[in-house]
């Protein structure tokens, strides 16, 4: 869980711009063990994405008589203690993940982390201090030990607050769809994931704001807003890509983690209620699939995540 | 990079560690001493105990025998505190009170040696034994009994039990509450003579007083020591002789116990470490329970665990519970739908591997008052369809959501069946909200949950216990908000009715009504699978907490 | 250097303030109270209410907290509830020492396992051994503690039957030969959680150990150390292994955050009386002053580590000049 590693990256200044990425790529493409992680990645979100139209089974279709059955042709990963495709169930979570990575890329890495962080390197002065002393503080934080603390005593106060919107708009289905349940994992989610990419994009920035082409552009009278955006977050852009890759493995895991405290996503099929329901020694001596097939899973996702974020630095590097 | 600066950085590195280290065994030798110094205090008590001990136990055989349990810690050993089983399960050895339970939930005198009641019910006047002492040897008094039922009710201990289980005695309430300064419905009259008074005739005020709230304790020992319990002078038949947090607590056998000499000398429990049954296994336990993962095992008779495998039905019920002051529940053939349209029966041997039995009714095999019907609604899918289509929700039914303690993504897998068999014989749809313990208490008690699924543990062996305490319209304990004059009628006067046949029947009846009503389904009744070493004779689970250990005996 | 180590830790008051005050009000506001819990089944809400009020829990947010504050500052932090007649600081001490030994053990496991397999990689760089053991590191360290634990738990304890299936009974058994002579073996109790701890953290170690030894080995003086004639062995010994060491220190805030956090998990999945599952029993039953304690340690022992990192990071690398940034 190195939620608070920062990387240092070095880019080279004059390889930014569509030919720069062009560049990556290919250095990315004759990378072998980084193609088979994408494949990995990509398979697992694209099997989550459209688990509804592959899915040979709903996720919650049982069949008592047939609970706790090894793989067979009708169940290719076997059944749960209630006769449940795990295969289905496999996918729904996957579902489940996507949702929640991507969410918290969006909204903490992202969105979050790349605008603290420039507007502490652009600002500087005690906007600059401000933004990073509080990103000091949640990084000094056991994470995973506040998430579970905000999840548990937020959990009902949020539900209510979802149901009070159900009550007094139009909109519907919000607590039954679990909505709010991601929310709470989002939210306190990117409390914590947008430190490392804020840091390192507010100390690339530190670094253009000396360099001629971006003083040029500041006396010639550009806006900060124009100045940022054609200058700076080309220049940027790979360190957000680099933040992006690094921190998915953690936020997946901590989903994980969460739901397997039972403070996580709520009303939907997940790896950490996989995983619980498949936990304990006894357990996996008499059924060991219904442990082994959302672990394998789980440990092939952040496999590759660490997989592909090294060679995409490597990439990025010139190597 | 010089060898200078190496050195430099693993000296520092170093130094550290040693700070840390160092800092962490001053910690450690600190809290150690604290340990030593209540060791050696008690080990003085346990000195004067060894000796009258020693001379009371020569009239019969001295106790032998040792017994390995796996359990936790007590999360109190004050039995004025303690409200959980755990706790209470060492409290019954360790102290005692005016009356007591036998093997056979009997209510038998303990600490008392007679009791009478006045014609009007209102009034007990217990005698004490003569030859009943506390653990150090001293006599009990009636003053002691009268010190320890107000010290449960007083403010300064702030009992969250003392008035669910004393609140009938007359002024106790008001005591608790710091609006008197004395009971008046607790009466020494000499020194072997102690008076109680209640304000209703409650036949089922003297099963009250065998739970732990009634104990009596040694004044001497709780006002004079902060840390009294960690060593108690009780009367029971045990004696805590050791108890380190999260490793061991051994009870030793007291040699002059006055209901009869136990059996069993020792009894050891484990308080930390992994599986129960592997630890049986491989010999360093010898009762363990048995999970869901290896009850297949343990019933197949050729198995190793076959011949030593024992189930003993328990006084618990776990049930669903619909808030009828919110909808759907408020009609009650929303309520008897989803009660008929689940095959308990079957998911129970599905999801838990036949450990729990189909509850009956409310009331579980061998308490006062059960009879042998099967008083439960019944698995009928068509009838339910029928019982939906008479409601007043019928085409527009309301998001129904019901609550759970658990952990997980997940509802618990039982529900999840009970969700599965709504869809598929009602078409409604059931969602599961998972809640961690502390928060789920507290909405239950506001009757915030529109529905929840929960268990009841029996208090005491009567059924007031159960079907009053958490039905009557009036009872703080009843979290559905169910309300029916003609069961609170029933209940009412099943309180107060002083011939046990009439009064089991009134419950019955009132027991019938609730179930038709169906403000809880119930589902299980519990049932407890060990696995018993052969040295140990007479092992047995009793449905709720009794003291037992002096009843076995382990050849060893 | 001595400036910049005491700029931050003059940082941590202020954050064990701010961890203090948030967790005091996230375990405080959330739904549920410990007197429910303790109550058990049959629960008065007019008793609980006076008891509510006798113990302040019906205060103000921020005055309970300045009490706990007032009391913590002395030393003083409050009773367990769910251990009725014991102190915080007397319950939670035994499970930090717990906890310390098995992180410090863990800790060094991971330093002398994870150096050798990085030496023994960049030695056979360009073969397939040097990708085998980095990806078989990588491997582990993706492998949830969640997903890890249930097969090493069924393998040793069920299957072979070699190790106990949870617990801890201390760092040493003491095996007596022939009622004599003492000799201190490791307890069985260890192995499983030390594994847990640091099957995921040998990879940093390693991949570092083998980059810089990778480095070394083309530096002039190790070149010219074997146009010398001195033998691989020697030259190994002599020059690669201690100076691709240096850097190695720099992943041990890393460890041992990891250490830190996976405690909570491991603990509780073990049944080690550590602090780590103290915490989870804690935070299920509202435990409140046991929570802030537990949290608190936690925090600390959390930023006391990346301090440390930062300190040994600006020793070994002069590249890093510590706080050079900050203005």
């Amino acid at each position: 869980m190195a939620m608070t590693a920062t990387q240092e990256v070095y880019v080279d200044e004059s390889s930014v711009g569509e030919s720069a990425w062009r560049q990556v790529w290919g250095r990315l493409r004759r990378k072998k063990l980084a193609m088979i992680s994408l494949l990995i990645v990509v398979a697992i979100y694209l099997g989550g994405i459209f688990a509804p139209l592959i899915a040979p089974y709903g996720y919650n279709t049982q069949d008592l008589d047939r609970g706790l059955e090894g793989p067979s042709a009708d169940h290719w990963l076997g059944t749960d203690r209630l006769g449940r495709d795990m295969l289905s169930r496999t996918l729904y979570s996957a579902r489940t993940t996507v949702v929640v990575t991507t969410a918290v890329v969006l909204s903490g890495s992202l969105f979050i982390g790349t605008t603290l962080g420039l507007i502490a390197g652009y600002r500087g002065g005690w906007v600059d201090n401000l933004i990073m002393r509080v990103g000091d503080i949640f990084a000094g934080l056991p994470a995973i030990i506040m998430l579970i603390l905000i999840n548990a005593s937020l959990g009902r106060r949020v539900e209510d607050a979802a149901r009070w919107v159900e009550d007094h708009t139009f909109l519907d289905g919000l607590v039954s769809s679990g909505f709010h349940s991601y929310l709470l994992v989002f939210g306190a989610l990117s409390l914590f994931f947008w430190v490392g990419s804020a840091r390192v994009i507010r100390a690339q920035v530190l670094q253009l704001r000396e360099n001629d082409f971006i003083l040029a552009a500041e006396s010639l009278g550009g806006s900060s807003a124009r100045v940022i955006r054609s200058h700076i977050l080309p220049n940027v852009s790979f360190l957000i890509v680099l933040g992006i890759s690094a921190s998915l493995g953690g936020i997946a895991g901590s989903e994980i983690l969460l739901t397997w405290f039972g403070v996580g996503v709520q009303n939907a099929p997940s790896f950490g209620g996989m995983i619980y329901e498949g936990s304990g020694a006894r357990t996996f001596q008499s059924h060991p699939h219904l442990l082994l097939v959302p672990g394998a899973v789980v440990t092939a996702l952040l496999f590759a995540f660490n997989l592909f974020g090294d060679a995409l630095n490597d990439a990025m590097r010139g190597r | 990079m010089s060898q200078n600066r190496l050195l430099a950085i693993l000296l520092s590195v170093l130094a550290v560690l040693v700070l840390v280290v160092g800092g962490l065994s001053a910690i450690l030798l600190l809290s150690g001493g604290d340990d030593d110094n209540g060791g050696t205090a008690s080990s003085g008590g346990g000195g004067t105990t060894t000796e009258t001990g020693g001379g009371g136990g020569n009239l019969a055989e001295p106790s032998s025998g040792r017994i390995r349990l796996a359990s936790s810690d007590p999360i109190t050993l004050d039995p004025h505190l303690a409200g959980d089983a755990t706790s209470a399960e060492y409290i019954v050895e360790i102290f005692g009170g005016l009356l007591t339970l036998d093997q056979d939930l009997n209510i038998v005198p303990d600490l008392a040696e007679s009791f009478e009641v006045s014609a009007d019910g209102l009034t007990y006047t217990f005698t004490l034994r003569e030859d009943a002492v506390f653990h150090d040897g001293r006599s009990v008094t009636a003053e002691d009994v009268a010190y320890s039922l107000n010290r449960a009710a007083s403010r300064e201990l702030s009992s969250p039990t003392a008035l669910a289980y004393l609140g009938d005695i007359v002024g106790m309430r008001e005591y608790f509450f710091g609006l008197a300064d004395s009971i008046p419905g607790i009466q020494v009259v000499d020194d072997r003579t102690i008076q109680l008074t209640i304000d209703a005739p409650k036949p089922y005020f003297l099963a009250k007083l065998t739970y732990p709230t009634a104990f009596v304790v040694d004044r001497q020992q709780v006002e004079s020591n902060r840390n009294w319990t960690r060593r108690p002078n009780g009367t029971g038949p045990y004696k805590l002789t050791e108890w380190r947090l999260g490793e061991r607590l051994v009870l030793e056998a007291n040699q002059s116990y006055h209901l009869g000499q136990p059996s069993l000398r020792e009894a050891v429990y484990l308080l930390s470490g992994g599986s129960a049954l592997t630890r049986w296994e491989n010999d360093e336990l010898d009762v363990a329970p048995i999970s869901v993962n290896d009850i297949d095992r343990a019933r197949d008779p050729n198995s190793d665990l076959g011949p030593y495998y024992e189930a003993f039905p328990q006084f618990t019920i776990s049930y669903l519970a619909f808030n009828v002051n919110q909808p759907p529940f408020d009609d009650p053939h929303v309520r008897r739908a989803l009660g008929m349209s689940i095959d308990r029966e079957r998911i129970a041997n599905v999801t838990f591997d036949g450990m729990l039995q189909k509850a009956t009714g409310i009331l579980m095999p061998g308490m006062p008052g059960f009879v042998d019907d099967d008083l439960s609604l019944p698995f009928d899918p068509e009838a339910a369809r029928a019982e939906l289509a008479q409601s007043q929700y019928a085409d527009n039914m309301p998001v129904i959501q019901i609550t759970e303690v658990g952990a997980g993504a997940e509802a618990s897998v039982d529900m999840q069946a009970f969700i599965e068999q709504w869809r598929e014989h009602l078409g409604v749809e059931v969602q599961v909200r998972q809640s961690d313990f502390a928060s789920f208490l507290s909405a239950q008690d506001q009757q915030q949950l529109q529905a929840f699924s929960a268990a009841w543990i029996m208090d005491y062996p009567d059924p007031e216990d159960v079907i009053d305490l958490l039905h009557h319209s009036g009872s703080q304990l009843n979290a559905t908000g169910y309300s029916n004059p003609e069961f609170d009628a029933l209940v009412e006067q099943a309180r107060v009715e002083q011939d046990p046949t009439t009064r089991l029947d009134l419950y019955r009846q009132a027991e019938v009504v609730l179930l038709e009503d169906a403000p809880w389904v119930p589902l299980y009744f519990g049932v407890s699978h060990v696995v018993v070493k052969d040295q140990v004779q007479g092992w047995f689970e009793p449905p709720m907490v009794v003291p037992r250990l002096r009843y076995i005996t382990v050849n060893r | 250097m001595g400036a910049y180590v005491i700029r931050r830790l003059a940082w941590l008051p202020l954050i064990l303030f701010i961890v203090s005050f948030a967790t005091f009000a996230l375990a405080r506001f959330g739904p549920g109270d410990p007197v429910t819990v303790a109550a058990g089944q049959i629960r008065d809400p007019e008793v609980l209410a006076q008891i509510r009020q006798d113990k302040g829990l019906d205060d103000p947010i921020p005055v309970q907290y300045a009490r706990w504050l007032g009391d913590a500052v002395r030393g003083d932090f409050g009773e367990s509830f769910i251990q009725r007649g014991f102190t915080v600081s007397e319950l939670i001490f035994p499970k930090m020492w717990v906890s310390a030994q098995l992180g410090f053990l863990a800790l060094v496991m991971i330093f002398v396992v994870g150096i050798p397999l990085g030496l023994l990689a960049a030695r056979l760089a360009g073969t397939w051994v040097d990708p085998a053991i980095i990806g078989t590191l990588l491997f582990l360290q993706a492998i949830p503690v969640l997903v890890l634990i249930p097969p090493l738990l069924w393998l040793f304890a069920l299957q072979f039957n070699i190790l106990p299936v949870g617990g801890w009974d201390g760092i040493f058994e003491i095996w007596w030969i022939a009622g004599v002579i003492a000799v201190p073996i490791p307890d069985p109790h260890l192995y499983l959680p030390l594994l847990a701890f640091t099957l995921p953290g040998f990879v940093g170690v390693a991949r570092l150990v083998r980059i810089s030894a990778l480095e070394v080995n083309t530096l002039d003086y190790v070149r010219t150390a074997r146009a010398k004639g001195l033998s691989e062995a020697n030259v190994q010994w002599r020059h690669v292994f201690p100076n691709s060491l240096l850097p190695v220190i720099t992943v041990f805030g890393l460890a041992l955050s990891g250490i830190i956090e996976g405690a909570l998990f491991i603990e509780v999945l073990l049944g080690i009386p550590g602090i780590g599952s103290f915490l989870f029993e804690a935070v299920t039953s509202r435990d409140y002053d046991v929570i802030m304690a537990a949290t608190v340690i936690f925090a600390t022992a959390f930023v006391l580590t990346n301090l440390l990192a930062e300190i040994i990071y600006g020793l070994v690398d002069p590249r890093v000049r510590l706080g050079a940034s900050r203005n």
